[in-house]
């Protein structure tokens, strides 16, 4: 069965944000929260590279291993999602996360901050599919369109790679082998343990 | 001291018996208009793989290969 990954090829993103914006929109994602980041590495000095960066729903997700009140589930296809009707917003996910992905729409203390939100792999949530209650919590669900998350279909540069974790490494390994150089897909080993040979 | 013999109008305790009973009456209507909440699903389709190699898919993955 396809595994659903993330790949940034940071060769070729040129830090224009445009995915985070197109998620934003796409989901209409409250203020205060981006679901999706670019990280600028060594900016303006010779070697900067940018990464596109959201939830990379991992294989062993800590999210998943440290949430007190077991909120989190996977899909069959690898997605990470959460319930925000039993989500308390304790901020421990966030601790947890190696990339950062979970958000809060408050500042605040312990349940203060509000329910937790990060990307769903444009895969909606535990509401029944493409329905307005799911939307208003998670966003659409392009996913169960026969579609795949928006930040990396519009990306213009193709830097951005989501889908079937064996096609887009495959499509990478290509890059790599016609340009003769790659900077590895960052944050695979973090994420998928096993499998990450891009 | 004077016992009070006679109220006028609702007594305090009726008034908020009776503003309680309004506020159940027109929080039920509320529920009656708006419907069962949306379905959430049960444990097996919420995991279910949504996936699926479409035409759209593959347009996206050929575009990613040149």
């Amino acid at each position: 069965m396809a595994r659903m990954k993330f790949l940034c090829d940071s060769e070729r993103c040129v830090e224009c944000n445009a995915c985070v914006t197109a998620c934003k929109n796409e989901h209409e994602v409250p203020w205060g929260i981006n679901r999706r980041r670019v990280v600028t590495l060594n900016d303006g000095q010779k070697g900067e590279r940018s990464i596109s960066m959201a939830c990379m729903h991992c294989e062993d997700a800590p999210c998943m291993a440290v949430c007190p009140v077991d909120c989190f589930y996977k899909t069959d296809d690898g997605v990470v999602l959460h319930s925000k009707d039993l989500c308390i917003g304790c901020g421990y996910c966030f601790y947890a996360c190696p990339f950062g992905a979970p958000q809060y729409p408050q500042v605040g203390n312990f349940g203060s901050r509000g329910k937790m939100d990060k990307c769903t792999f444009c895969a909606g949530g535990p509401e029944a599919d493409n329905t307005k209650e799911e939307y208003a919590k998670y966003g659409s669900n392009r996913l169960a369109e026969g579609k795949l998350p928006l930040c990396a279909e519009m990306c213009s540069t193709k830097a951005l790679l989501a889908g079937d974790g064996d096609v887009i490494a495959d499509i990478y390994k290509e890059r790599v082998a016609r340009r003769g150089y790659g900077s590895g897909a960052w944050g695979w080993a973090t994420a998928y343990k096993t499998g990450s040979s891009a | 001291m004077t016992r009070r013999t006679e109220d006028k109008g609702l007594a305090r305790r009726d008034f908020l018996k009776a503003a309680g009973i309004g506020v159940a009456a027109a929080a039920a209507a509320g529920a009656a208009a708006v419907g069962p909440a949306a379905a959430s699903e049960n444990r097996d389709q919420r995991k279910r793989a949504r996936y699926r190699e479409t035409d759209h898919v593959k347009k996206f993955y050929a575009s990613n290969r040149l």
